[in-house]
Parts: C-alpha cells; sequence; structure tokens
C-alpha cells in the first residue's frame, strides 16, 4: 500500500516536474523561434514604404520567425548610426549617407536598393514654366535643401548644364510648401511619388498644370532608399540577414502586384487617412514605377553602376575626402 | 565675472566632449557616430570663421529680438497688471500663446511675411517674449504694501508712481530676468534659423544635421556657448550697474 502509495506519489512527482519543465521551457522555445529585430525606416510611414508595412501586416516577417519591429524615420533619424549603436538591426539609407558613413569608418553594408528610380525630383507648372533641356534651368528660382541630397544632384545638373550659381536662383526649402504655392518658386524638390502626387493634386483641383524634372532623364541618377545592416550582422547572422530581407523582398513584390492594389489601398488609407483613394491609388503607381520598372524586374537588385556615379558626384562636391569604393559595401548575396 | 563665466563654460564644453569620446572608444564608435579628435580638429579650423560670422549674425537678431520682446513685455505687463478685464485677458492671452509650439505658427509667419530676416526676429522675440512678460507680470501685480499704502491712503497714488515703486522694488529680480531672457533670446534665435532662415548658426546646424555631421555640430554648440556666455555676462554686469545707480545696491 505504502509502495503503491509511492509509486503513485512518484508518478505525480514526476508528472508535476514535467509540467513545470514544459511551462518553464515553452517561453524560451518561443523567444528562441521568433527573433526580435529592429528595421529603422528613413521616413515616416506612407507610401515610399508600402512593401515594409506589407511584410509586416501580412505576417511575412513572423513566418520567418522573426519579430519585427517597424519603426518610422524622420529628418532627426540614420538608421546607420542607430544600427552602429545596436539600437537597430536594419535600416534603410540614401546612398549619400551610406558614402559618408563609409568614408568616416562606419561598417555599414547595403543588402538591397529597393528604389531603382530616385524619387527625389523637382515639381512645377509646366503651364508657366519650361524645362525641355537643363539650360532652361537659367535665371529661374530653383528650390534646394541645402545640405540635403537634393542640393548634391542639383549642383551637377548645374554644372552640366554650365551654369554657375550666379545663373540661377537659389532658394533654400524647409517643410512648408507655401513659397511654392503661391509661385515664389518656379521648381520645388519633392518625393515625386509621395508629395509629388499630393501637391500635383492639388494644383490640378486649382486648374494647373504641373510637370516633373527628373534629374535620372539627364544622366544623374543618385541613388535613393536602400536596406542596410552591419558588417557584423552580415558576417555572423547571415542566416537572419537571409530570412529578413528574404520576407521584406517579398513583401514589396506583394504591395506592388496590380492584383493586391485593393487591399495594399486599404491599408495605406490606415496608415494615412487623410489622403483620398484617388491620391493614394496615383501614388501607388508612381512607386511600382520606381521600385519595379519591369513587370519581371525582381525588386532589390543594385544599380552598381549608379552607386559609382553617386559616389563620383560626392566627391566631386568636396562632400567625402576621398574615394570610398562604395562597391565593396554593396552585399548582392542575400539578394534571392 | 566675465572671464569666470567663460571659464565656467569651457569646462562644461571640455566636459562634454570627454564623455562623448569616452562612449565613442568604449562602444567602439566610428567617426560616422562620433567624431574622433582629429576630425574635432579639423572641423573645427574650418568653420572658425564661417561660423564665427554665422554666430555674431545670430547675436545680432538675438540682441533685436531681446529688446523688443522686453520693451513689449514691460509695456503689456504694466498694462495687465491691475486685476481688472482687461488684466485678466492678457494674462489668459499669454499663457494660451507660450504653449502653441512655434514650428505650428512659422507657416502662418510665412505667409504674413515670408521668410527670411524679420521672419527670424519675429519667432526670437515670440520665443523670448512670454516668459518675460509672464515675470514682468508677476513683479508688477504684486504690490509693495508697505509704500504703496502711504501714497494710496493719501490719494497720491497714480500709475506711473505705482509701477515705478514696484520697478524699483524688484529692480533686481527684473535686471535677473532680463539678462536670462538672453538665453531665451538666442535659443529662439536659432529656432527661427532652423526652420525659417538662410543665415546664421541654426541655419549651419541645420546643414550639418542633414549631412549627419556630428562634428560641425559640435562646433556650432562651442560658437554658441561661447558667445552667449559672454552677452550674459555683459548683461549681468550692465545690470549691477544700472542696480549701483539706481539703488546704490
Amino acid at each position: 500500500m505504502s509502495e503503491h502509495h509511492g509509486l503513485k506519489g512518484n508518478g505525480r512527482a514526476l508528472t508535476a516536474l514535467a509540467i513545470v519543465l514544459a511551462v518553464s521551457f515553452l517561453p524560451i522555445r518561443s523567444s528562441q523561434a521568433a527573433e526580435a529585430v529592429v528595421y529603422r525606416l528613413k521616413w515616416l510611414f506612407n507610401v515610399s514604404v508600402v512593401g515594409d508595412l506589407y511584410a509586416d501586416e501580412k505576417g511575412l516577417f513572423a513566418e520567418k520567425n522573426l519579430a519585427v519591429t517597424v519603426k518610422e524615420g524622420g529628418p532627426e533619424r540614420d538608421a546607420i548610426k542607430e544600427i552602429e549603436l545596436g539600437h537597430a538591426q536594419f535600416g534603410v539609407a540614401s546612398a549619400d549617407q551610406v558614402i559618408r558613413a563609409r568614408s568616416k569608418g562606419s561598417p555599414v553594408v547595403v543588402i538591397a536598393q529597393l528604389f531603382q528610380v530616385n524619387p527625389l525630383q523637382w515639381i512645377y507648372r509646366s503651364g508657366r514654366v519650361r524645362i525641355g533641356n537643363l539650360s532652361d534651368l537659367r535665371g529661374k528660382t530653383l528650390g534646394v535643401t541645402f545640405g540635403g541630397n537634393d542640393e548634391s544632384i542639383l549642383r551637377t545638373l548645374l554644372a552640366m548644364a554650365g551654369l554657375t550659381e550666379r545663373d540661377v536662383n537659389l532658394f533654400s526649402v524647409r517643410y512648408d510648401y507655401t513659397p511654392f504655392l503661391r509661385d515664389r518658386v518656379d521648381i520645388w524638390p519633392v518625393y515625386r511619388n509621395a508629395q509629388g502626387i499630393i501637391l500635383q493634386d492639388q494644383l490640378g483641383a486649382e486648374g494647373e498644370e504641373t510637370a516633373f524634372f527628373n534629374p535620372a532623364e539627364y544622366g544623374v541618377r543618385f541613388v535613393a532608399n536602400s536596406v542596410v545592416t552591419s558588417e557584423a550582422m552580415v558576417r555572423e547572422r547571415g542566416d537572419m540577414v537571409r530570412r529578413f530581407l528574404s520576407s521584406l523582398l517579398a513583401g514589396w513584390q506583394m504591395a506592388l502586384e496590380a492584383s493586391r492594389q485593393p487591399q495594399v489601398l486599404e491599408m495605406l488609407a490606415r496608415f494615412d487617412p487623410n489622403l483620398p483613394p484617388r491620391v493614394l491609388a496615383a501614388q501607388l503607381d508612381a512607386t511600382r514605377s520606381m521600385v519595379r520598372p519591369e513587370p519581371n524586374f525582381s525588386v532589390g537588385a543594385f544599380d552598381a553602376a549608379a552607386w559609382r556615379q553617386t559616389e563620383r558626384i560626392m566627391l566631386e562636391q568636396g562632400l567625402i575626402p576621398q574615394p570610398v569604393g562604395v562597391e565593396r559595401s554593396l552585399e548582392p548575396a542575400f539578394l534571392p | 565675472m566675465l572671464p569666470r563665466r567663460i571659464l565656467q563654460f569651457l569646462i562644461i564644453y571640455v566636459l562634454g566632449i570627454c564623455a562623448l569620446l569616452a562612449l565613442k572608444y568604449g562602444a567602439g564608435l566610428s567617426d560616422y557616430v562620433i567624431p574622433g579628435p582629429d576630425d574635432l580638429w579639423r572641423t573645427g579650423t574650418e568653420v572658425f570663421r564661417p561660423f564665427g560670422l554665422d554666430v555674431l549674425n545670430t547675436l545680432t537678431v538675438a540682441i533685436l529680438g531681446q529688446v523688443i520682446s522686453v520693451v513689449l513685455a514691460i509695456f503689456v505687463g504694466v498694462a495687465g497688471r491691475r486685476a481688472t478685464w482687461f488684466g485678466s485677458f492678457i494674462k489668459v492671452a499669454a499663457y494660451n500663446v507660450q504653449a502653441y509650439p512655434i514650428v505650428a505658427l512659422a507657416p502662418i509667419l510665412f505667409i504674413l511675411v515670408g521668410d527670411g530676416w524679420i521672419t527670424r526676429l519675429l519667432i526670437a522675440a515670440m520665443i523670448c517674449y512670454f516668459p518675460v512678460l509672464l515675470s514682468v507680470l508677476g513683479i508688477m501685480s504684486e504690490p509693495v504694501e508697505d509704500i504703496e499704502h502711504f501714497y494710496r491712503v493719501t490719494g497720491r497714488l497714480r500709475w506711473q508712481l505705482e509701477v515705478k515703486i514696484r520697478a524699483f522694488e524688484n529692480l533686481s529680480k527684473l535686471t535677473t530676468v532680463i539678462s536670462g531672457s538672453a538665453t531665451l533670446a538666442f535659443a529662439g534665435t536659432i529656432v527661427a534659423e532652423f526652420i525659417a532662415a538662410n543665415a546664421g548658426i541654426g541655419y549651419s546646424i541645420r546643414i550639418a544635421l542633414y549631412q549627419s555631421d556630428l562634428s560641425r555640430i559640435l562646433a556650432a554648440l562651442f560658437f554658441i556657448g561661447i558667445v552667449l556666455s559672454v552677452y550674459q555676462g555683459l548683461l549681468e554686469i550692465t545690470g549691477a550697474l544700472v542696480r549701483r545707480t539706481w539703488a546704490g545696491v
């Protein structure tokens, strides 16, 4: 009896031990399964990050056992610095940021180039302003963000046209569009797929025709948003980098598919509820043409020539003291 | 007084730089995140002249903005010192407008006066004005009963005399407030340059931020600190002279 009781007691104890072990291991196993990752964007949640948002919303990161926190960017945010400080593992940065960081010894690595066409372009009233070639910039008032990459692009274009600062009026641009709306500035820098569409819509409602001055049409292909991480991540956590990037790029591919447009627009409307659906649709169309210029284009591919040109422009303008060999920071091995 | 202020600023600045460098080398950070001593020195020598001129430009606007705000604050503070409907109205307006972020008001200023020098001056004066106004209102609405009582019972207390008594009795507070408001005027001008100008040290900081260039930002902070220390030191000396002349303190 006592032996029976003893066995029964042992059985209970074993069962209890098993439950305790199972319970205590469960959270450990689940936390090991979903690795925490911070992904710092370059700008606020809008159409320019549609693929990032879609990957997050549709659980594509979770499918690869990643618990990704997608964080908004902004003018005061710098993904490269956050990665180096360990506050983020992945981020979005433009080529000029990457080149500056590399020139100062930052171990930043680019694992994908999201935008194939730089969305940073200049909007103008095509009814009154005519820009058929670069020399048409002469005498015009040109909006420029001093210190921003649009300044580098504009100075390159002026040099190509044989124009100096004396031949044009440079107008310092800030967040407020009033000077352009009040017609004090002829051309104004915008992200064509985001603010560009909004301004086009606003001015169109007042009967004004607009067009975009695209530097790429004149051979200046300054690289825009790209996905970055650290050399240490590539070296030591290659598997995680691969899982993250495949989920992210799948998110971009899916978000840009025409068949998914209604659900993508519904998602964007939740992030930007003030924009009318027709504007969101136009923004998505513009983004699609910049991220996936051809229907079969593989999102994320590198345009190495454009990277080299970006570095050369920065070198010529004294923004970096010496060449950095930017191609060495491009890491295409993780692209699907 | 002045050399001591400058020395104190230099100590704070050097300690700050040393803390940053300790973090840089302790965490193995690149020059992109925190610049090294050679980068700091090179940048410092490069920007010495342009940033020196920028900060003097900022100082000019800050002084003008401070003068405007102090004169206006004294005027409105005197008008609003009484517990009348008008006095209460001015206080409510001052408290409410102080709560508005200047970045939200900036677009309205752009529409009204465009961007540039006037906008800079207005924003600097606005940021400096309200704290000064509140101090002036506090001083001017507080009766100095011991002295005022005599004039009141003899029927000789006119508003000019009331203001003189209260100003005289709070001279030390007033000069401290005016001297302290130099920091607000300077900060206001830098904010204005950051959001609404093409000149000044705030504008240079904005460009450096776009380029993630911390060494330029640190150089700008050095110039701001030095100039502000000198300016505030001079205001304190002036305040002491005024107190000595008027009150013999």
